[in-house]
């Protein structure tokens, strides 16, 4: 059965979506200076739903770091009543939060210029700079490989499926000559999403952009896939029934939460 | 051209000759088969002696013309007749069919000096006649490729494959000629796997159909270079007899494959020579 | 809402897409250099790769519609005419549909037709048993005169395109469908017909491997070299016939196990070439032939099919612990890294 499709959006925003504000933070200068010495632990909570659901987002001495346990004092809260308004608000709709935590005014100034930051994911941002153009490449692809496994985690009946009759496999993303890799290990219904290039086995399916130029309009919708391949924009090693079928749930998911 | 009556005359001593030799061979070879063989070797006698480009002091020559014996168990009929044209010595044969004999059943070119092509499993020689003709085409080579087939081997499908490629291709450069005897193994063709209507078949492939008596060398001569002249495939179906020149053998499916003792031998040989009235 | 798409693409998309196409450029520098090379198919260019050569050649390639023993018919004429034909359709049609023409047409008159048989084992998938080949290797290494070559990956196979063509005699190039990964990143790794190639050193065991099983042992070689503390040497014997046997028997005498990893058929390929060796060696050997059992394959997409067959990775990691009889460890660790 597994979850519903909206608790599940939430789940994939929350495990996936929330843990890619650490890139924001590390690879903008303009945002790492101002977490820069911050200190403090701000949840994210949904109230409403049958469940507590959320996440904090952790900042120590500037590093941002994502923390599901929700186990400590936050100094601020953002609060939605159900999961369907978190989720409108993460995909960038006109919901306000319930907003806790005024001692520390800067601090939710700071957030919401994070979250503000994050817009650069709505499939509608089209950076023109090259350093803004390289953020959103490396962002989508983390946050959609840990999307796919939590998908999978989520229950998805159809992902479910799939992951189940495969054996031990690696489904590997990269962009040529950045340092932007991401890979979904899958094996007998079980996945684990984990950054970088995997090393302890060759990848069943790569799918490898030619640099930024050939992953953005890709992951932006911009140029379709078959066509990319044929303008050389990305190349894919391995199955390609496996690879398509990939695209398939990325697509999917990309549905689902925006 | 058309054949004077000196050189008809010629041949007709050619293929006396050979029909001899044809029961000479399936008598050293203790059995042959010998109707399919005396069917062709007008046709054989006729290409050998007048029609292709070749010289037995060379048989490896490049621009020779090529032949490819698709019935290829007429070699009691073909061995005989390179050997007479000079392809190697004719006392050879006598060890036809022995024990590493060069000479079986059906030759072997890699053994058989002057046999362009190894044939046998019936249905492969038009195929390859195809190829032959294609790579002389595409090299930009002149020589000819001369095939034939036997009429019961067009049960074949691959025949029909390759006449379907050599009308596609567009080939000028080949002369299928088809023993047209009438028996094959089990009995008359008709009654086996009916061929007819078999020139509407060809016509049907795209080839233009000749229709000529296969013991005739004037209309057999006639045919060929209407062959040669033509701007597409032409198949020339030779009417044959089967046995032809043995009175107890033509027209007799017995005959197919058979040997024969010395009485049979003397009874042939009376015969050919009544046929060229030499008796 | 979007809607969701997926990848589509057709038969003439999946061109650009798949790896395989070096063998198509190496056809086409050979044309250039030898005139009299001719390619030949059966209403196959497209999925052959043999169609590169024919846009590049139109007058030196020849398309004889949906008839493989024509086609073989016609390759060997070509070749008697003083031509070097490069002939390709699917391996189950090479071998089985014009079995008779590529033995007595093209092998009995010893003939220089290369043949390039695509789709061979069960790479074609989900195409089913009708486009199987899994008998092709047994086949044709009966044959007198015939090489038999599975190369690799697409590298390899423009290794053995070159190679063969001034070879004597008929060569029979088995690849897959065109979509298998690649393993070499050099041509020059020192191909030779005939000899073996090793892929890793080892003196625990020896996987005997070609095709497609060649990328997935070495990477079952790393795992478990890391994993096991295996020592595991993996030969690459691209070439059937005329077998290294030099190669073997070391491998017998050096590691005392061996297992022989082939899509192919457990009767009359590679596996049986190698037993053959070992039993004529007399010497003792652990020994297993790992390929497609006495059963016609199931449909599927030949990833999964391999893995079904144990001629993945993952099968072939499982196939050396059980022959090597040990225990291990996974890694279970299934949080998500972020």
């Amino acid at each position: 059965m597994g979850e519903n499709r909206t608790l599940l959006a939430t789940r994939i925003l929350l495990k996936a979506l929330f843990p890619v504000m650490k890139v924001v933070v590390t690879d903008d200068p303009k945002m790492g200076k101002r977490f820069e010495g911050v200190s403090a632990r701000v949840r994210f909570s949904v109230t409403g739903e049958a469940e507590p659901l959320g996440t904090d987002v952790v900042f120590e001495e500037g590093e941002l770091s994502v923390d599901a346990t929700m186990e400590g004092a936050p100094d601020v809260v953002f609060s939605f009543k159900t999961a369907e308004k978190f989720n409108a608000f993460m995909a960038g709709k006109p919901v306000i939060p319930g907003i806790r935590g005024w001692k520390r005014p800067g601090l939710i100034i700071k957030v919401v210029s994070l979250l503000l930051a994050m817009k650069i994911l709505m499939p509608d941002a089209r950076p023109k700079q090259e350093d803004k153009q390289r953020l959103k490449v490396k962002m989508i692809v983390y946050m959609i490989t840990t999307a796919l496994s939590q998908y999978n985690k989520g229950g998805d009946p159809e992902m479910s499926k799939w992951t189940g009759k495969q054996p031990d496999r690696i489904y590997q993303m990269s962009v040529d000559g950045e340092e932007i890799a991401a890979y979904v290990r899958v094996k007998a219904g079980k996945t684990k999403a984990g950054r970088g290039i995997y090393t302890r086995r060759r990848p069943f399916v790569h799918i490898c952009f030619n640099g930024i130029e050939g992953a953005l309009p890709v992951l932006l919708g911009d140029v379709e896939f078959v066509e990319a391949l044929g303008r050389q924009m990305v190349t894919v090693e391995g199955s390609p029934e496996y690879a398509a079928n990939l695209n398939d749930y990325m697509q999917r998911i990309q549905a689902l939460i925006v | 051209m058309a054949l004077t009556d000196a050189e008809i005359k010629e041949l007709e001593e050619q293929a006396w000759q050979l029909r001899h030799d044809i029961i000479n061979v399936t008598v050293w070879a203790g059995g042959a088969h010998i109707g399919g063989g005396l069917s062709m070797l007008d046709i054989l006698v006729l290409l050998y002696f007048k029609y292709l480009n070749i010289d037995s002091a060379q048989p490896e020559m490049d621009d020779r013309d090529r032949v490819v014996v698709s019935k290829g168990h007429g070699g009691v009929g073909f061995a005989p007749v390179l050997a007479r044209r000079g392809y190697f010595d004719f006392d050879d044969l006598k060890t036809f069919n022995q024990f590493g004999s060069p000479f079986g059943m059906h030759l072997d070119a890699a053994k058989v000096t002057g046999v362009d092509v190894s044939t046998g499993s019936l249905g492969h020689g038009l195929p390859m006649a195809v190829g032959l003709a294609l790579g002389a085409r595409t090299q930009n080579k002149a020589w000819k490729t001369y095939c034939i087939l036997g009429d019961g081997e067009c049960n074949e499908g691959t025949v029909w494959e390759a006449a379907m490629s050599a009308s596609h291709f567009g080939l000028t450069n080949l002369v299928t000629i088809v023993d047209r005897n009438g028996y094959m193994i089990d009995g008359a063709t008709e009654e086996v796997m009916e061929l007819e209507p078999f020139s509407d078949k060809w016509r049907a492939f795209g080839f233009k159909v000749l229709e000529v008596d296969g013991h005739n060398f004037a209309d057999l001569a006639e045919a060929i270079d209407t062959s040669l002249a033509a701007d597409g495939p032409c198949v020339i179906i030779a009417h044959t007899k089967k046995g032809r020149g043995i009175d107890y053998m033509e027209g007799n499916v017995k005959w197919h494959y058979g040997s024969i003792d010395s009485t049979l031998a003397g009874k042939a040989r009376e015969s050919v020579d009544r046929m060229y009235g030499k008796a | 809402m979007s809607e969701v798409t997926g990848t589509t693409w057709t038969v003439y998309d999946a061109n650009s897409m798949s790896q395989a196409e070096i063998y198509g450029h190496v056809l086409c520098e050979i044309g250039d250099e030898r005139k009299d090379v001719v390619g030949l198919t059966a209403d196959l260019a497209k999925s052959t790769k043999i169609g590169l050569f024919g846009d590049k050649f139109p007058e030196r390639f020849f398309n004889v519609g949906i008839a493989e023993q024509n086609l073989f018919g016609v390759a060997a004429g070509m070749a008697l005419s003083g031509m070097t034909p490069f002939v390709s359709t699917m391996a189950a049609f090479a071998s089985m549909r014009a079995c008779e023409q590529v033995r007595t047409d093209i092998c009995y008159q010893n003939l220089n037709c290369k043949i390039i048989a695509t789709h061979g084992g069960i790479s074609f998938g989900t195409a089913g048993s009708t486009h199987n080949a899994q008998e092709d290797v047994a086949i044709m290494r009966s044959f007198p005169n015939m090489t038999v070559i599975i190369p690799a990956d697409g590298i390899e196979t423009a290794n053995a395109v070159r190679a063969c063509v001034d070879w004597d005699g008929p060569v029979y190039i088995r690849v897959g469908r065109g979509f298998e990964p690649t393993w070499y990143d050099t041509e020059d790794y020192g191909f030779q017909i005939g000899k073996a190639v090793t892929v890793s050193e080892g003196t625990d065991i020896t996987l005997i491997c070609c095709g497609v099983t060649v990328l997935q042992a070495a990477e079952a070689a790393k795992v478990l070299k890391e994993e096991d503390g295996l020592s595991v040497r993996v030969l690459n014997l691209h070439t059937i016939k005329p077998l290294d046997e030099e190669a073997v028997l070391k491998a017998v005498l050096e590691t005392r196990r061996v297992i022989t990893f082939e899509e192919h058929n457990i009767y009359g390929g590679l596996g049986s070439a190698v037993a053959d060796v070992i039993a004529e060696s007399g010497k003792g050997c652990a020994f297993e032939k790992v390929g497609l059992p006495d059963a016609f394959s199931l449909v599927g997409y030949p990833e999964d099919l391999y893995a079904h067959y144990k001629l993945d990775t993952n099968g072939i990691i499982e196939k050396v612990r059980e022959v090597m009889g040990r225990d291990f460890e996974e890694d279970e660790d299934w949080e998500d890294e972020v």
